[in-house]
């Protein structure tokens, strides 16, 4: 890298940091604020089988050590997570970090992974349209990816699972424990490509790389390029491709991050949509906060990339 | 957020030929799918509200479970509860269509509003609005959800106004954007040179003239977006609930009896589902190309 | 039913119960061990020890895990398990029991087993009973007044005062003292509860993040080594992923079959669909704080209105029983002479119209101008294609005898707020899940009524009252059957509760698991017996 594209490039890192860590803050206190204020008793779920009293139940704030004020209860919170304590589920008695970070990352490969199908797909289609224009192929092709994008995953996860039960006679799940499962690359494979197939974006991101490819060709440093015979394609790599499908990756995660709750529940995929749920229905505060700070930065972990690759490639500054 | 091309150096309305003339037969055929559907969808609104209909949708028959289509005179079959598809098909839409027109109601006045400040005004009311955006953004939109229905109650009107407001830094930049456009092709400076007064500018020059069809576009494409967050939260159970018909909770009512091979009951609203949201999609693209402008090669 | 919001009443810790004979090392009945069993659940565990569990998922790998002084076998008698005998005082006030010498706690890593002592016992109740404990078991033992040791090998309970059938509560769980890290009090937080240390046949090797329990047989259990060499719990979103996984040898054994997927498995040959009654039922209760419930004539209208063989066959494939009281028809209790409401919409409307409803313009009863028009609240969950043909059929039943019902879904707690503690709704559906016990007192009794209590229907009748009492303090198992039938009639009668039906619970489970001898409302009680033939050993 040269020399003068790191000082952007560390700038922009460290403004994004910060950034972040406000973000983080402003989201965990209105999550927090949202979880005070609604019905239901957190620890209710340490109770059910038992028809506990009021004063059993406040007992246990008591016997756990919950501090009574809503804020004093934010602020320990916010003191421990600092220190990197993200507290225990009061569920499971389990720490939330390490919970959350072994769900999360399953989770991050099937969202990453499916990102990845969904760029092998359009980015291909994207290119060849901008480049060769409208073809006989681009239309069909075209066509299908809005199909595919209206389709429903939660439809299309059951439809897959019969196609591989029914024609291929495979169960496509993945059993965590059972030793060597003969083609278990293949059941690994299989949700993340419903999720990067079915997650609603592919033709917009077709569309968009689509859009922003032909603008960059028609500029004129590229006609210069053009003109004197040198190669369009480096010289359109880097503003054509590359920065739009940084932008479209970061901008639509927190979408596919919806989809891939459907897709973990139907594959049995044991990532944060999973917990997220049960814990909004127990009331699990501290697994929700944590839940809630992940699943921030992963979104900001978009942003960063997005930003690193604006710094990397326009030395200049990045422009909106 | 969306985002779409600003076309170099064409400001304003076109003034020679009408729109339909210019543009390419794809996209008019997108549009005219697309025009189909909505259509649709408002005449069936229009008969699920008139309770015109084939059957009472909540009308359960014990005898008759799961029945294919085409038996004893319902058109697309029956669920588990013995209750008319079709009929459930047309009154499903009310799930998503005032709640969708909710969220894009929301999305477009609050995002037109900031955007025109952050992109009229500039400097420390951008930075701030900017700041607003990022925060609205990196909300994890699914947990908020979840909160929300926890929160309150799985009321999807609750749940449209979170979508509603976090689409609003989508719709705030692409506004912003676009004046940032104007002003740099100096066409706001050259408004004011001319004494037009602010308002006038804001709201007749650059709403109307060169904001409106990318906030027609952002209207279908979020109504598409309703319908999905809508069917996939009522699929999910926390969305409408039972007995209320929604096209999502039809589909998870459905697919406990796909792998046993009956594939119809989750079927007909997965295809509702497809083809309506192909049909705001094509109609905001088709729109798009042809009154933002394609370039041609 | 399966997944109705189960309000439990009373969690029997069961242990195992005993063959005839039993030898320390192998069980010598000649046949093989060896063998893995999978099976699949519906949900994760969140706790894995006895006393924080109050999950069934739970509380079915403590049976694998644990055991009790004493066991209650497939006949409902009391038979040994660690204690090999005991003596009750006359005065049926104290209860002494002498352990088996020949126990050990699994082993920790690279560690010595040690033996199971009398120190173990006590120290099992009085973690059970700390303040700080939160434990669903309490309640059970309060009983109780003080437990100590009267030898390495023998410890004595000193009662508050006499109960019936004080036997069978000591059936609870017995934990190791050098187990938890916390020698007073136990919370979720400490080790012990993911990595429990038991005396039971099958030792907890592992458990993988996402809650899949892998358990293995304990050599050294004191009944002689469990033929099954592991036992894995595999948890599953998705019903009817779960299904289709025990079609495809995913896993070999479903806990609890959806009454959707029986006809499939029925049909499949390599299937065995074992059935087991739990002692429990579903009932719609109604709030007879509300005057237009008051009326018992409203709510046997009701009964009568609804159609429960209809909805049982229909629905459930008429597996189950109608009931037509508040017991399980499997229960000492349950009086088999009072029949089941007859499903008659006449009868309905002839009732309603004495108790002075008369139809309204719009075909709703009313009285006084005020419209028969309730809300029936039902809690939303995942997997409730059950719960919604239910409510929305008796929706459907009460129309046609002209009562408008309003169902509404609430998000669980807000549900639970709505019922147990603002009393606010007219109707719910749920179910009990009762022990042997078949103790109604907490659902019926007027003291019961108030916050976070059972009664939450508002029931208030001296008569029953006077009974419930009676039953509890008599200590003849025959009169208090008899006091028990008594109050199964009259119960009926009155229709605090429309009462459904006990649903016959299938479990299924690939032919290779033999012996299967599933108990009757624990599950995995004999588990230590079913073994699997060497040839179909994987």
């Amino acid at each position: 890298m040269r020399p003068a594209a790191i000082r952007p490039i560390a700038l922009a890192l460290s403004r994004e940091m910060a950034l972040t860590a406000l973000l983080l803050l402003g989201v965990s206190f209105v999550v927090f604020l949202i979880l005070y204020l609604s019905p239901g008793d957190p620890f209710s779920v340490l109770l059910e089988g038992q028809m506990a009293g009021d004063t059993a139940r406040a007992g246990i704030r008591e016997a756990l050590g919950v501090p009574k004020a809503w804020y004093a209860q934010y602020l320990s919170w916010l003191g421990n997570m600092l220190k990197g304590n993200f507290g225990t589920s009061i569920r499971t008695g389990l720490p939330v970090f390490g919970e959350i970070v072994r769900v999360g990352l399953n989770t991050l490969t099937l969202t990453l992974g499916s990102l990845l199908i969904t760029l092998c797909i359009a980015v291909p289609i994207a290119l060849h349209a901008a480049v060769r224009g409208d073809t006989a192929l681009s239309w069909p092709l075209t066509m299908l990816a809005y199909v595919v994008s209206a389709l429903p995953v939660f439809w299309l996860g059951y439809l897959v699972i019969y196609v591989f039960i029914h024609k291929f006679g495979l169960f496509p799940l993945i059993s965590g424990s059972s030793g060597a499962q003969e083609h278990a690359w293949l059941y690994f494979m299989v949700p993340i490509a419903v999720l990067g197939i079915a997650n609603g974006t592919i033709s917009e991101v077709i569309r968009y790389l689509r859009d922003e490819m032909s603008r960059v060709m028609a500029e004129d440093y590229i006609r210069t390029a053009r003109a004197k015979g040198g190669s369009v394609w480096r010289h359109a790599f880097k503003e054509g491709l590359l920065i739009p499908v940084t932008e479209i990756i970061a901008s639509k995660i927190p979408f596919i991050l919806g989809g891939a709750v459907i897709v973990e529940q139907v594959f049995n995929w044991p990532g944060m949509g999973r917990m997220a749920w049960q814990a909004a229905q127990d009331r699990d505060f501290p697994v929700i906060m944590g839940i809630a700070m992940v699943a921030a930065a992963f979104v900001r972990l978009g942003s960063l990339l997005q930003s690193l690759v604006y710094a990397a490639v326009n030395p200049r500054g990045p422009q909106e | 957020m969306k985002h779409y091309s600003q076309v170099a150096g064409e400001i304003g309305a076109y003034s020679d030929l009408p729109f339909w003339k210019k543009a390419d037969r794809g996209d008019l055929a997108y549009v005219a799918y697309g025009l189909f559907i909505v259509t649709l969808v408002l005449v069936s609104y229009a008969l699920g509200a008139l309770k015109l209909l084939p059957y009472d949708p909540q009308q359960i028959s014990i005898g008759l479970l799961n029945a294919p289509p085409g038996r004893a005179g319902h058109l697309l079959g029956t669920d588990f509860l013995g209750r008319d598809i079709l009929s459930r098909l047309i009154v499903g839409i009310q799930a998503y269509f005032l709640p969708g027109l909710l969220a894009i109601a929301i999305s477009l006045s609050l995002g037109t509003a900031l955007g025109v400040v952050a992109g009229y005004r500039g400097g420390p009311a951008d930075a701030l609005i900017a700041y607003f955006n990022d925060l609205v953004d990196s909300f994890p939109r699914l947990v908020l959800i979840l909160l929300v229905i926890a929160a309150f109650k799985p009321d999807i009107y609750y749940v449209m106004v979170v979508v509603g407001v976090t689409g609003v830094p989508g719709v705030a930049s692409l506004i912003a954007g676009k004046i940032r456009f104007l002003r740099q092709k100096n066409f706001i400076e050259a408004a004011s040179v001319l004494g037009l007064p602010a308002h006038v500018i804001i709201l007749k020059h650059i709403l109307w003239y060169n904001c409106r069809t990318l906030l027609i576009i952002q209207a279908t494409l979020g109504m598409g977006e309703a319908i999905l967050i809508e069917t996939s939260l009522s699929y999910l159970g926390f969305g409408v609930q039972e007995p209320t018909p929604s096209w999502g909770n039809m589909v998870q009512a459905g697919a406990n009896y796909f792998l046993q091979g009956r594939f119809w009951p989750s079927t007909a609203p997965a295809l509702a589902i497809l083809f309506t949201i192909l049909g705001f999609h094509l109609l905001g693209d088709g729109l798009n190309n042809i009154l933002e402008g394609k370039r041609k090669k | 039913m399966q997944r109705i919001p189960v309000v439990v009443l009373l969690i029997l810790a069961m242990a195992l119960a005993m063959p005839a004979v039993s030898w320390p090392d192998s069980k010598r009945d000649g046949r093989p061990d060896g063998g893995i069993l999978s099976y699949g659940e519906y949900g994760r565990p969140a706790t894995l020890d006895p006393i924080t569990s109050n999950e069934m998922i739970s509380v079915r790998i403590t049976e694998l895990v644990f055991s009790g002084l004493v066991a209650i076998d497939e006949k409902q008698e009391i038979v040994p398990e660690l204690a090999e005998r005991w003596e009750a005082s006359k005065d049926g006030r104290t209860y002494a029991f002498f352990l088996r010498k020949d126990v050990t706690w699994h082993p920790k890593e690279g560690e010595e087993a040690r033996p199971l002592t009398a120190d173990d016992v006590v120290f099992t109740y009085n973690i059970m009973m700390h303040p700080k404990t939160i434990t669903p078991l309490k309640v059970r033992y309060e009983f109780i007044e003080k437990v100590e040791k009267l030898g390495d090998h023998a410890v004595q309970f000193t009662l508050k005062r006499p109960i019936l059938n004080a036997l069978a509560k000591f059936s609870f769980k017995v934990i190791p003292k050098h187990g938890p890290s916390n020698p007073l009090y136990l919370t979720r937080e400490d080790p012990f509860v993911q990595r429990p240390i038991g005396t039971g046949p099958y030792i907890l090797r592992n458990i993988t993040a996402d809650r899949e329990v892998i358990l293995v047989a304990n050599e050294k259990y004191f009944r002689g080594r469990p033929h099954i060499d592991k036992f894995i719990a595999k948890p599953f979103a998705d019903q009817n992923i779960m299904s289709q996984a025990l079609m495809f040898n995913a896993i070999d054994m479903i806990v609890l079959v959806n009454p959707r997927d029986l006809p499939e498995i029925q049909g499949d040959k390599r299937f065995v669909l074992q059935p087991y009654n739990a002692l429990s039922y579903a009932f719609f209760s109604y709030n007879l704080r509300n005057p237009l419930l008051a009326d018992k004539r409203v709510r046997r209208a009701f009964t009568h209105a609804v159609n429960r063989e209809e909805m049982l066959e229909a629905f459930f494939n008429k597996q189950g029983t109608i009931i037509s009281g508040p017991f399980a028809p499997g229960s000492w209790a349950y009086n088999l002479d009072v029949q089941p409401l007859p499903f008659d919409p006449q009868r309905a409307i002839a009732l309603l119209n004495e108790a002075g409803f008369t139809p309204g313009p719009d075909g709703v009863m009313q009285k006084d101008g005020k419209k028969l028009s309730l809300s029936l609240k039902v809690p939303i969950e995942k997997e409730s294609e059950a719960v919604k043909r239910v409510v929305l059929a008796f929706q459907n039943y009460l129309k046609n005898v002209g009562v408008a019902v309003r169902v509404e879904f609430k998000e669980w707690q807000a549900w639970k707020a709505d019922v147990f503690l603002e009393h606010n709704f007219d109707i719910i559906l749920a179910s009990w899940v009762f022990d042997d016990s078949a103790d109604i007192s907490s659902l019926f009794h007027s003291a019961e009524i108030g916050a976070w209590k059972n009664n939450f229907g508002g029931y208030s009748n001296p008569e029953v009252d006077g009974l419930i009492v009676e039953s509890k303090l008599t200590l003849d198992h025959e009169k208090r059957r008899t006091i028990n039938r008594k109050l199964h009639a009259l119960l009926a009668d009155e229709a605090p509760y429309t009462f459904l039906w006990t649903l016959t619970n299938y479990s299924g489970y690939h032919k290779k698991v033999r012996r299967v001898a599933i108990h009757p409302y624990k599950f995995f009680s004999f588990a230590d017996e079913w073994f699997v033939p060497e040839s179909e050993q994987k």
